[in-house]
């Protein structure tokens, strides 16, 4: 089974790798196989179709490139296709001239409307903004409690007087009590609603005509299927969304959606969200979601984040390590320490191709997950002698023994973060290999 | 007592749905050029219905299989008949229906992603089962979500049913230890589950429900545990990769198919069933508390169909 679009593509380009010239079957059978890729990723049917279609024109007009290999010309013109719908720019929040900037969430039920909320407000806050968040979901029982919650944890303020005024009236008071406390940007959370429910999508739409409203952000679940293209279709109909934010994409959905909505709105998407936490949220990058599609990883955004990690000098020593082979279990528990910071450690894995495979035979999510994982680690290492941390080979039973009593731990605990040291070992000489991969 | 019996107005709830798709089976049967014209437009119609590429092209060699003449003369009646009868065929179960039993601890546990609808369903069938005046214990193990404990909560006291008092963070398993204590120490035989919305990858959320079926399994004695997964019906062919992963961590005995009130298909489920053999049980389609149905492999078909 294929993990994601990602790995397929990386199945299919095998294949022809290894032949020398692309025919008109060559370009069938590759055409075929990412008419499924896509398919299984839930890009919408009628998209694909029409992206085959292209696909398939600008694979017959393309010369035989001496340069490159079939494989990797398919692969330029594939990754044309996609970041030519995706676009090949960043977009970001618009601001009003004149503050407030009043945005709104809307989406189905269900899709991280509330979750987003606080992680809009937060990367909002980091840019400098004081972010005021509104409740106006009156009808999902403690909708309103949880924004108030989720706000509190962050330290953002909330704004609701309860659930017996209308959303529209609730904006209004909202921005009235902003003036006062110069809040600069106000975040409407609205109630999860079905799109063809008329009542629901009118309230939306008494709120965007008596508000000024400068963004209207559409939430969408990264594992929708089929018909996400039809709900987000309604609700820009009603209410002209000015951006998409994909939520859940930690997930090992494929996120075709993301694909079909472009090509069929022409609404940028803006955000997307990666995890529980207030700031697993980041920017959409266009073309990195294409490399991503197309089994090159997302390595820039893995970079971006492991810069702010570590500094440049820890960054150089860590490479010249893992290059000579000597990467220690010092190294080991430092590593663990900073996945921890920079996010989880399937997050990060998700972000360099090839990684997806061995994070399925390896179960490092664990380490870099668990608070008491990692004490116990740590108390392990900590029981080692210098020159056991930095050759671990020379670790024999009496050893381990040793090591057990010292750290209180049990034996099996020992053998398994050594296993675990070896695996990670091992990743990193892979992973730093096909960090080089380059495809021009 | 058989769940099944009392959830019995689910084709109403469809007629949404049920309009749109037959529509489009209209227009798909009489406006075909020819058979291979019919069968690509079958194609697009299973799999705009999120059937998948597998289940879709099953389906599709199936009416391959058939010669082109019998297309012409019987048309639109045979082949819906026909597409209808393979459907039915890959839904339908032999696995049983939620059963209560009085003799014992009767304990449904909700799982699945996150806003897939748990809690809900979670309000849904203690409303059901509080109409034929059984007695409930509501467990809020998803003590992470902001506020989803104050959720269950407020669906919990509409119902009016008992629920264990816990706070957020703490940890779910000791939560459902304390339900299932509950339970025996009041004589109340049914123990409704909620738990936090989990992605499927995530190894550590997936060994905390692990961990609290083990609790269930070592505290409770004499029971019968119903393991159901809400499936978003909106929801594309990663629901398959979730009900896999949940699956293989728990045993799935069933799906609670959810938000059929759109314009979505469900069609997952077909592909869920197919690959994974999980039956659906119930279909929530609606805001409502009485919006919970049975899920009865013909009905689900006849109104996508007819």
């Amino acid at each position: 089974m294929f993990a994601n679009l990602t790995d397929k593509f990386q199945t299919i380009f095998k294949k022809i790798k290894n032949k020398g010239k692309l025919n008109e079957n060559d370009i069938k059978n590759c055409l075929h196989e990412i008419r499924i890729a896509l398919l299984e990723a839930d890009v919408n049917y009628k998209v694909v179709k029409e992206f085959i279609n292209s696909l398939h024109e600008k694979m017959q007009q393309e010369k035989i490139s001496e340069s490159l290999t079939p494989a990797q010309q398919i692969i330029k013109i594939v990754n044309g296709e996609i970041t030519l719908i995706l676009g090949s720019k960043q977009n970001d929040l618009t601001v009003s001239p004149a503050p407030p900037t009043i945005i709104m969430l809307v989406g189905l039920q269900g899709t991280g409307k509330t979750t987003t909320t606080v992680k809009l407000a937060n990367y909002c806050r980091k840019k400098g903004y004081s972010p005021l968040l509104i409740a106006t979901d009156i009808y999902r029982p403690a909708a309103i409690e949880q924004l108030q919650v989720l706000g509190e944890k962050s330290d953002l303020p909330v704004f609701s007087i309860g659930k017996n005024e209308s959303a529209v009236n609730i904006v209004k008071a909202a921005i009235s009590y902003s003036s006062k406390k110069n809040y600069d940007v106000l975040i409407i959370d609205t109630a999860g609603r079905l799109h063809i429910d008329d009542k629901l999508m009118n309230e939306l739409q008494e709120i965007d005509e008596n508000i000024p409203l400068r963004e209207k952000l559409l939430i969408v679940d990264a594992m929708a299927g089929q018909d996400a293209v039809n709900s987000a279709k309604v609700f820009c109909d009603k209410i002209k969304v000015s951006g998409i934010i994909l939520t859940k994409l930690d997930g090992d959905t494929r996120g075709g959606v993301a694909l079909s909505l472009k090509k069929v709105l022409g609404i940028p998407i803006k955000f997307i969200g990666i995890g529980e936490k207030v700031d697993n949220f980041e920017p959409f990058h266009p073309e990195r979601m294409a490399s991503r599609i197309l089994g090159m990883g997302d390595v820039l955004t893995l970079i971006e984040k492991v810069e702010t990690a570590y500094n440049r000098d820890e960054l150089k020593k860590l490479d010249k390590k893992m290059k000579d082979h000597n990467f220690d279990l010092n190294d080991f528990y430092l590593q663990l320490k900073k996945m921890k910071d920079i996010g989880s450690v399937d997050q990060i894995m998700d972000m360099v191709p090839g990684f997806n495979n061995l994070k399925n035979r390896i179960d490092v999510t664990k380490l870099g997950d668990r608070e008491g994982e990692l004490k116990k680690i740590e108390a392990i290492i900590s029981s080692m002698t210098v020159e056991e941390r930095e050759n671990p080979s020379i670790i024999n039973g009496s050893r381990r023994k040793r090591i057990s009593r010292g750290s209180g731990t049990q034996l099996p605990e020992i053998n398994k973060l050594l296993k675990q040291f070896y695996q990670i070992k091992g990743m990193f000489k892979k992973g730093a290999k096909l960090k080089n991969l380059s495809f021009n | 007592m058989n769940i099944r019996n009392i959830f019995f107005q689910f084709k109403e709830g469809l007629y949404k749905t049920r309009i749109e798709f037959a529509n489009k089976l209209g227009y798909l049967f009489s406006n075909s050029k020819d058979k291979s014209d019919f069968l690509e437009k079958l194609e697009e119609l299973l799999i705009l219905s999120d059937l998948g590429t597998s289940a879709t092209a099953e389906i599709v060699d199936e009416f391959q299989q058939m010669n082109f003449r019998e297309y012409k003369e019987n048309n639109f009646i045979f082949f819906k008949e026909k597409l209808k009868a393979i459907l039915i065929d890959i839904l339908n179960s032999n696995a049983p229906d939620i059963k209560l039993n009085e003799d014992r601890l009767n304990i449904i546990m909700l799982v699945g992603v996150n806003g897939s609808g748990k809690t809900s369903v979670a309000g849904k069938i203690a409303y059901r089962l509080k109409n034929i005046n059984k007695d409930i214990i509501m467990v809020p193990a998803d003590t992470f979500r902001a506020a989803a404990i104050e959720q269950l909560k407020i669906l919990a006291d509409k119902v009016g049913a008992e629920m264990i008092n816990t706070k957020e963070g703490a940890d779910p398993a000791s939560v459902v230890y304390d339900g299932i204590s509950a339970a025996r120490a009041r004589k109340k035989n049914i123990v409704i589950i909620d738990t936090a919305g989990r992605l499927h990858t995530k190894t550590n959320l997936m060994n905390e429900l692990e961990k609290i079926k083990r609790v269930i399994q070592k505290e409770a004695n004499n029971y019968s545990l119903e393991i159901l997964q809400t499936i978003d019906a909106t929801m594309g062919q990663n629901a398959i990769a979730q009900a896999k992963s949940f699956n293989k961590s728990l045993g799935i005995t069933g799906i609670a198919l959810t938000k059929m009130d759109g314009t979505s298909k469900g069609g997952i489920v077909i592909a869920i069933k197919k690959e994974l053999d999980i039956p659906v049980k119930l279909i929530s389609c609606g805001e409502k508390l009485n919006n919970l149905y049975d899920f009865k492999a013909d009905k689900f078909v006849e109104a996508l169909l007819d």
